[in-house]
């Protein structure tokens, strides 16, 4: 076994992959990151301001494969031989193969359901049978967060066999894995849903469009948190439960919300320690320490940040919706029937954070929205009556480690906006958050602000004395998801 | 959204703080005027923080040429003078066939007169300027290396900071609502948040010109309306992959450069309107990348972060509408600027101080007479980019 397999794999899969020269085990279908994090390799990629970085925390991934350069490293499925290396983010193939690229994929659908979580699949569970479904996922599985868990589910009890149980489509439910939205537009008639999988352009056309896009994992703000070992819960769970590798040999667990991932460890026996406060993690081209607030050192080789979650705004501003500030994030403003305007639900944690069964709650009560609106029978008041067991999780606000950090060593965003950068524009009396984006960069690389805006946000309203409600929230811009100009550049 | 209160009085008040807005009201202050902007959003939330960056002195008539030229001197000299990116990497049009050579022949000469040193370069030639140019189809280039870009929020706040510094009050997220006016004097404003007592108004709100025109009850003819015009944005790639702006109009009208962050951005010229609809469209997304890929081929291979829609405020010959309007005293407008309203702006700003202190400005006001349309005297077009 490689040093962070958790268990044995496949050997009829093995195969031989190059980093940087150097050969190492890996196995067919795995993932490029994870594959070198199973050899002990954290490090994978370097910003542009020269910062080594991994594949788990935020920023993006560029490597170069078999010669060619600004690869999604994050998405790169190994094969035999391949040869990937470092690069730094802003290296990129200046000699291009023009292929005829791929036709347009076109589909008609009653329903366009984005998102395949809980909240996803109560929805196509309700209106299944019944109406016409694309389910659009932009990860490999079904079941979103729910799949990456080990342990018992209120509700649920093992998730996945109640995923497994859920997943049953009838016929007229067509699933798209892999498939990543590029937002949602209105054409009077219908919604133009356009998405991508493996480089190809789909475009759905659908009624409604149920958003049950997700949250994200709270970014903690600590010294070198953009170390490469640093790790969103999300991704732990997602390497330690789908690819049964640990994140490291012994490991930190940080934030508000450690619950959220000990009991994963617990059952894999993988070594680890809470440290609710850390101020700084140190280390060569992987973690070597982590030393809190009060000078504590750790020695341990990857940190995990389970500092809760909240809703990924983007989808929703993106389609039109407005935001508002509860129970310490950003959520949609819905309607009566849960809709942000017109066509478009939301549910799920894109709604409020809570229980996985809750989610699936929202979702069923959204499809019987939506069965209505086509004039079929339904009870929505089953569920709203259910929901009202669940109170969502309030997310207590950090206070920010403005003073006593050395603000510079901060990453707020993964594109190289530092803590400092931004707190010194605030400090010289710039308190927009509009502006203060606009000159520092904040929220406008890789990740449009789904991981940046919110710390953005709170520095601003912690500084200026705002309260987070009153701050003007930029929304987000198609496409809200990177696509190469390739894919959209073909016509018909 | 924090802002500063709304003074009781100002001498003269500036409504909008776009690009435009922020450089007139800067250079009233520095010139030791009372000047106070009221702004319905923030700073540059207009047109202007969603602005291509380009900065050019190659147009087909001498009065645009001579703006320009007075333009980028001041572009250079504030950039300097209060350190925000403006670089001289030049425009670099693409030109596909005689007739497009033969148009911009014309247009060389006039800029020549004017001592703009365009020229007219061979398809190789671009190509060491730009090496990622695909140049299979390409004839000639009009080429000039001192035109330029600028970042808009850098640029912009660097002048509401410094005019503030001159006296200037700028007031956001207030909005004008209306014009208080006894027997065809301004005596003041009616806001969001409040009335301010004011003589002079400047209009320098571009894309909404027209509600601000029947606020204050002008007949006369000034039509400017707003148009969509999107852009994009890349991921950043190495710095001085696209130093100038190049400019296609074989393909699409398009025009793309790289910002001092990195990202490649551009538009084509993908018109909707008039509207006052900014929801940025899938159809201009593809029709962005189809054109910019036919340009720079290695573009496929980059990841489109972002694309936005903001205004182009169009005149019948895309030319801007700047001067008084008698009907009313004291009533400027500075408005209607299509896609080159940015980088006129300091020129403008100028042009604006001078008629409000002086009555009479030296730089070519009166190829932007406001009168053009009642009269009927369009000008020849400007040359417009998107
Ligand atoms: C996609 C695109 C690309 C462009 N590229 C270029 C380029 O490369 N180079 C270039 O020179 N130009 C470019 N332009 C054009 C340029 O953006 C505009 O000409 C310029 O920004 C106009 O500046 P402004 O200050 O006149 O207007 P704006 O920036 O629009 O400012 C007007 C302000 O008035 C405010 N306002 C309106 N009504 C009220 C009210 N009632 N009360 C208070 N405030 C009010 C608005 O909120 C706004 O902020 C581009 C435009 C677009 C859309």
């Amino acid at each position: 076994m490689r040093p962070l397999d958790l268990t044995e794999k496949n050997p009829s899969k093995k195969v031989t992959i190059y980093f940087d020269g150097k050969p190492y085990e890996a196995y067919e279908g795995e993932k490029f990151p994870v594959a070198m994090l199973a050899n002990g390799l954290y490090w994978l990629t370097t910003s542009t301001e020269g910062r080594r970085r991994g594949a788990f925390t935020f920023g993006p991934v560029p490597v170069k494969v078999n010669g060619v350069k600004n690869i999604n490293g994050r998405k790169l499925v190994v094969k035999d031989s391949m040869r990937v290396e470092r690069q730094r983010y802003d290296e990129f193939q200046e000699q291009i193969e023009i292929d005829e690229g791929k036709p347009i994929l076109r589909y008609v659908v009653d329903v366009a359901v984005i998102g395949a979580g809980p909240a996803g699949l109560g929805a196509v569970e309700e209106i299944g049978g019944k109406l016409t479904v694309a389910l659009i996922e932009e990860r490999s599985w079904l079941g979103g967060d729910m799949w990456l868990k080990g342990v018992e589910q209120e509700g649920f009890g093992n998730p996945r066999e109640a995923i497994e149980k859920l997943t049953n489509f009838p016929k007229n439910v067509r699933v798209f894995l892999k498939t990543t939205t590029l937002g949602v537009f209105d054409k009077g008639e219908y919604f133009l849903v356009p998405a991508v999988r493996n480089d190809q352009l789909i475009e759905f056309m659908a009624k409604r469009v149920v958003l049950a896009t997700g949250a994200v994992d709270s970014i903690m703000l600590f010294e070198n948190n953009d170390w490469p070992g640093v790790f969103r819960r999300s991704d732990a769970l997602e390497v330690i439960n789908v690819w049964n590798v640990a994140p490291g040999k012994r490991v930190a667990v940080t934030g508000a919300f450690p619950e959220e991932i000990t009991p994963e460890l617990d059952r894999w026996g993988i070594e680890y320690v809470v440290v609710p406060n850390p101020r700084r993690v140190e280390g060569e081209d992987r973690i070597e320490r982590l030393i809190d607030e009060n000078g504590n050192v750790y020695e341990v080789d990857a940190v995990i940040m389970a500092d809760g979650r909240i809703p990924d705004i983007n989808p929703i501003t993106q389609a039109g919706g407005k935001v508002y500030f509860k129970r310490g994030y950003y959520r949609p403003v819905l309607d009566a029937n849960h809709r942000i305007r017109d066509g478009i639900f939301v549910a799920g944690s894109a709604v409020s954070i809570k229980p996985h069964y809750a989610n699936y709650l929202e979702g069923k009560l959204v499809g019987a929205y939506i069965l209505r609106e086509f004039g079929l029978e339904a009870e929505p008041c089953i569920y709203e009556e259910k929901l009202r067991d669940y109170e969502p999780v309030a997310r207590p606000i950090s206070k920010l480690p403005l003073d006593g950090f050395s603000s510079e060593d901060v990453q707020i965003c993964g594109c190289g906006v530092t803590l400092k950068k931004v707190d010194d524009v605030v400090k010289s009396g710039i308190t927009d958050l509009q502006i203060i984006k606009r000159l520092t960069h904040l929220a406008m690389g890789f990740c449009q602000g789904r991981f940046c805006l919110f710390n953005g946000a709170l520095l601003v309203s912690q500084r200026s004395g705002t309260p987070m409600d009153r701050l003007d929230i930029p929304v987000a811009r198609p496409p809200i998801k990177n696509v190469k100009m390739k894919v959209v550049a073909g016509r018909d | 959204m924090p802002t500063k209160k709304l003074p009781e009085r100002s001498e003269i008040t500036v409504i909008g703080g776009g690009i435009v807005g922020v450089t007139i009201a800067h250079e009233l202050a520095k010139r030791g005027e009372e000047v106070t902007v009221i702004e319905k959003r923030f700073i540059g939330s207009g047109s202007t923080f969603r602005c291509g960056t380009g900065i050019r002195q190659q147009f087909n008539d001498e009065a645009n040429v001579q703006t320009m030229k007075r333009s980028v001197e001041l572009w250079k000299r504030y950039s300097e003078e209060y350190d925000f990116p403006f670089e001289q990497t030049g425009y670099l049009f693409l030109l596909y066939d005689d007739d497009e050579v033969k148009a911009f022949k014309r247009n060389i000469a006039i800029q020549n007169r004017f001592g703009i040193p365009t020229r007219l370069i061979t398809p190789e030639e671009a190509k060491e300027i730009v090496p990622l140019l695909d140049i299979s189809e390409v004839v000639a280039a009009s080429w000039n290396p001192t035109d330029g870009k600028a970042s808009p929020f850098h640029s912009t706040a660097k002048f509401a900071l410094h005019a503030e510094e001159f006296g200037a009050k700028l007031v956001e997220y207030t909005e004008v609502k209306d014009f208080i006016v006894e027997n065809g004097e301004i005596k003041g404003l009616k806001t969001s948040r409040g009335t301010i007592k004011t003589g002079i108004v400047i209009n320098a709100t571009n894309a909404w010109t027209k509600l601000i025109n029947a606020m204050a009850g002008i007949r006369t003819k000034i039509p400017i309306e707003p148009y969509k015009h999107q852009a994009v944005i890349t991921q950043p790639i190495k710095q001085g992959s696209v130093k100038p702006m190049v400019i296609s109009f074989r393909y699409g009208h398009a025009y793309l450069t790289q910002t001092a962050h990195g990202g490649i951005i551009g538009g084509v010229g993908y018109e909707e309107g008039p509207t006052y609809d900014l929801t940025p469209t899938y159809e201009f997304m593809r029709e962005v990348s189809y054109y910019f890929t036919r340009i720079i081929p290695a573009l496929r291979e980059l990841l489109i972060l972002r694309t936005w829609a903001g205004y182009y405020a169009k005149t019948p010959d895309s030319n801007p509408v700047i001067g008084k309007i008698e009907e009313l005293s004291d009533y400027y407008i500075a408005a209607g600027f299509s896609g080159h309203g940015f980088m006129m702006a300091l020129a403008v700003a100028e042009m604006v101080a001078d008629l409000v202190t002086k009555g009479r400005t030296d730089l070519p006001a009166w190829w932007y007479d406001p009168y053009r349309f009642e009269r009927g005297e369009l000008r020849g077009r400007a040359l417009q980019m998107g």
